[in-house]
């Protein structure tokens, strides 16, 4: 749900002329001006340096321009509708009322993007949903005003009829052959991924013991300090620059070209100190929306989103339905292990499949295992869309294989740390994908973090009672 | 009461693109001082990676990190870059950069040699001077050499480079194939305290050893990974976006989505494992994305060792980690006390 707006009572620009007037300049920051540079960045050779960052003084004293600092004579403010509903058709779009307003400058919709389809692989994600909304926090109109409260009220004013559709919203539900496609004529599973090494069955029939487990994660968000945001400013040449918050700017240039119809060579892309990424800013969301309102009324449009946007508008981690299957020999040796992923991956891949990709090959963990069966699939779900995210799948199968791991090794009797190092990698072993590994020391990393923390054998799964 | 378990996860992680090509490229000037300037085409998300990379190019340089300033993220001037994700700025920008630094270098001692009456093979650049290899009293001052190449010579020293992962396209079939240029590894293990009558958990400690190859900046590493830790205990324990029944989310904002703030840190404990990597930029790695992979698993590690149950679905919540204890506490009506390797996996598991 987006925030509520701000209502202001009349929002005639002529009755309240503040509010056409750019923000009152920060107030006077007074700080040292001669600096003395911290010793660290002082010494050579400089790498193994504590050498303090050179924006870090900047960051202390708030002097850092993000975006939401930045401001440029006669900029506008923009705000997107969000459907508010996770599978709809739309029938109609009604922005009169909003453009009737005064203090409201240019509205667009969907119908205004020459090429109105993006995404780092799959191109299935409209910049505005024009014909059909996949998931709730879809934009599909855009206000661009003299201030943001009023671009806040006019969203509130535009109209929009849908035709309500049945949202799929269960991974393993859409998984089934018999669930109605979300972008159907496409089938719902838009990637799969099969890793085999050896002989799986085999492997369990010779096995000591074999153990199951069913492991499930959550979907959650990047939550980064600064919200994602943007400003575009079309000059007269026809050329337009965006200060983005991207991640990617060389990708980003591109996709806003294609997303416009115009050369690459006219589009400038600027990323500023960006207030935390985590993977949530690593494609374009509003840049395209912004560029056509700042040509549409000569005028440089800013867009920042709030924290709900951020929630529903930008791409969140997939959550993942995980199975494990493990034989080990009698000492504890793993003699295979078949695994079969589910990652849910919301209304549109976005990096969906270079999260499925990386939780595949690294599913097994670090451990030689000569049978491996290891199949991953991502499927459309009416939710969220789920993309990069610090990761990319990772975590989530870490979370998997290191409890199922545990299990295994207190089923056993075995000391977890022993039974790790029983099966960790060393230099030279084979991944799943049958590369030859190098500079491993996943063994060492065990010992070292062993020793440190005073790690001392096998618990009882009773803890230790500490004072209440 | 409270009880104590500790609980360990370990991992590996790949740096860069899977299999599909992730280049970056870097140009580096030498200015007539003997500064540098470094054009990449990343950008800086808060992690530091651009200092990383000042430090790369004044270590090939020989001269220290403040003498390098890093211009980034504009497509009309800095070159490309595949961008800040996957882990990659230091290994793949970072031999970029390197690369750019070592060829502004060599034209740097194309215009040395001469006036030391030696070849260019034989200069070595160290602590902001260029010189005779084995002759360290044989040298000039970098800045020196810079304004001679420009003046005198005619030679402006900048360089530019690229470097790109050697991978090998997974078989369809099989999944064979050769993803990734380099992996990291890591071991987090957890102490974390729960109240067996509420089912709240603490975490109390992590023991973090972390590889990244040469830590170029020890004092990033170990801010990346206690960020990740934290983004780690937000994912064990707390974070998670609900949904109603038609699928629009039901806590997007701060107040009902709960993560982690500085009192629910735990003490970190950041250990950098030496290694080297002989394909990365003085044997750098990476270590932004793998902070956070193992955090969760050790602490629902150290969930089962504190009370015996297994929490098989995140996050763990008090409400879920009580319900666990009490289906516990169902299944084993007259035991009373300790119960041997607690829930024995899967008896007491939670979805």
């Amino acid at each position: 749900m987006p925030d509520k707006p701000r209502v202001i009572e009349k929002p005639d620009v002529l009755e309240k002329p503040d509010i056409l007037k750019p923000p009152a300049p920060a107030p006077l920051v007074t700080f040292p001006v001669e600096v003395v540079v911290p010793e660290g960045r002082q010494q050579t050779p400089a790498v193994g340096q504590r050498a303090t960052r050179a924006d870090a003084r900047l960051h202390g004293l708030g002097q850092t321009k993000y975006i939401d600092d930045m401001y440029f004579p006669n900029m506008l403010f923009a705000k997107i509708k969000r459907a508010g509903i996770a599978s709809a058709r739309i029938k109609s779009i009604d922005t009169k009322e909003a453009e009737a307003m005064p203090g409201v400058i240019a509205v667009i919709t969907g119908r205004d993007i020459p090429c109105n389809s993006f995404g780092p692989s799959l191109k299935d994600q409209p910049v505005l949903a024009s014909e059909r909304v996949f998931h709730a926090g879809d934009g599909v109109a855009a206000v661009a005003a003299v201030s943001e409260q009023i671009a806040a009220e006019a969203i509130e004013k535009i109209k929009v009829e849908y035709e309500p559709l049945t949202p799929v919203l269960d991974p393993l539900e859409s998984l089934k052959l018999e669930t109605p496609g979300v972008h159907a004529p496409s089938a719902n599973i838009y990637g799969h991924k099969l890793i085999k090494k050896g002989d799986v069955e085999k492997a369990f029939a010779e096995s000591y013991r074999v153990f199951e487990g069913t492991f499930r994660t959550q979907m959650v968000e990047h939550v980064p300090l600064e919200p994602y945001a943007c400003i575009a400013q079309w000059d007269a040449n026809g050329r337009v620059t965006v200060y983005s918050t991207l991640g990617r700017i060389t990708l980003g240039r591109a996709d806003v070209a294609r997303t416009l119809g115009i050369p690459m060579s006219r589009i400038r892309i600027i990323a500023t100190v960006v207030g935390g990424n985590f993977g949530g800013k690593n494609e374009i969301r509003a840049e395209p929306v912004m560029a056509l309102l700042s040509k549409k009324t000569g005028r440089p449009v800013k867009c920042v989103y709030t924290r709900s946007e951020e929630f529903t508008a930008s791409t969140t981690r997939h959550p993942l339905v995980m199975d494990y299957k493990t034989g080990v020999s009698k000492q504890g040796k793993i003699l295979g292990r078949k695994i079969r992923l589910v990652l849910d991956g919301g209304a549109y891949c976005s990096w969906s499949e270079t999260t499925l990709g990386k939780a595949c090959i690294l599913s097994a963990g670090p451990y030689n295992i000569d049978n491996l069966y290891a199949e991953a699939f991502v499927v459309y779900t009416n939710k969220t869309m789920t993309g990069a995210m610090r990761g990319f799948g990772a975590p989530q199968v870490c979370f998997a294989y290191e409890s199922h791991m545990d299990d295994i090794a207190h089923a056993l009797g075995l000391d977890p740390l022993e039974f790790r190092l029983m099966n960790a990698f060393e230099e030279g072993s084979i991944s799943p994908t049958g590369q030859k590994l190098h500079s491993v020391v996943v063994k060492e990393s065990l010992l070292r973090a062993a020793k440190r923390f005073g790690w001392n054998g096998l618990g009882d799964g009773n803890g230790t009672g500490v004072k209440a | 009461m409270k009880r104590r378990g500790r609980g360990m996860a370990c991992m590996w992680y790949p740096i860069g693109f899977t299999v599909a090509a992730n280049p970056s490229a870097a140009v580096v000037k030498v200015n007539e001082d003997g500064t540098a300037t470094l054009l990449t085409g990343t950008v800086e998300t808060g992690q530091g990676s651009l200092t990383i990379l000042a430090q790369i190019v004044a270590q090939e340089l020989g001269i220290a990190t403040d003498d390098v300033h890093v211009v980034s993220a504009d497509t009309d001037a800095t070159p490309m870059d595949t961008g800040a994700i996957a882990s990659r700025t230091t290994y793949v920008t970072g031999n970029a950069a390197r690369i750019a630094a070592e060829k502004a270098k060599e034209t740097l001692f194309e215009v040395a040699a001469p006036l030391m009456a030696v070849k260019p093979s034989q200069l070595e650049a160290a602590d902001h001077k260029i010189f005779v290899k084995g002759f360290p009293q044989r040298n000039m001052h970098i800045g020196d050499v810079a304004n001679h190449a420009r003046v005198v010579s005619g030679q402006p020293p900048i360089g530019s480079g690229y470097f790109n992962p050697e991978t090998l396209a997974l078989d369809p079939e099989t999944g064979q194939g050769k993803p990734f240029g380099t992996y990291v590894y890591a071991t987090q293990i957890a102490e974390v305290d729960v109240d067996d009558e509420t089912g709240e958990v603490e975490v109390v400690r992590i023991v973090a050893s972390h590889d990244c190859g040469t830590a170029i900046n020890p004092m990033l590493v170990e801010g990346q990974v206690e960020g990740g830790v934290s983004m780690g205990v937000g994912f064990a324990l707390e974070e998670e976006i609900l949904f109603d029944a038609n699928g629009r989310q039901l806590n997007p904002n701060l107040t009902n989505y709960i993560m982690p703030t500085s009192l629910d840190m735990p003490e970190v404990e950041v250990d950098i494992v030496d290694n080297y990597d002989p394909t990365g930029p003085f044997g750098a790695k990476g270590v932004g994305e793998p902070t956070l992979v193992p955090t969760a698993a050790a602490i629902c590690n150290a969930i089962y060792d504190a009370v015996g149950v297994r929490i098989t679905a995140l996050p763990a919540t008090s409400e879920k980690v009580f319900k666990a204890l009490q289906a516990k506490r169902e299944q084993q009506p007259k035991q009373i006390g300790a119960a041997p390797n607690g829930g024995g996996g899967s008896s007491a598991s939670v979805h």
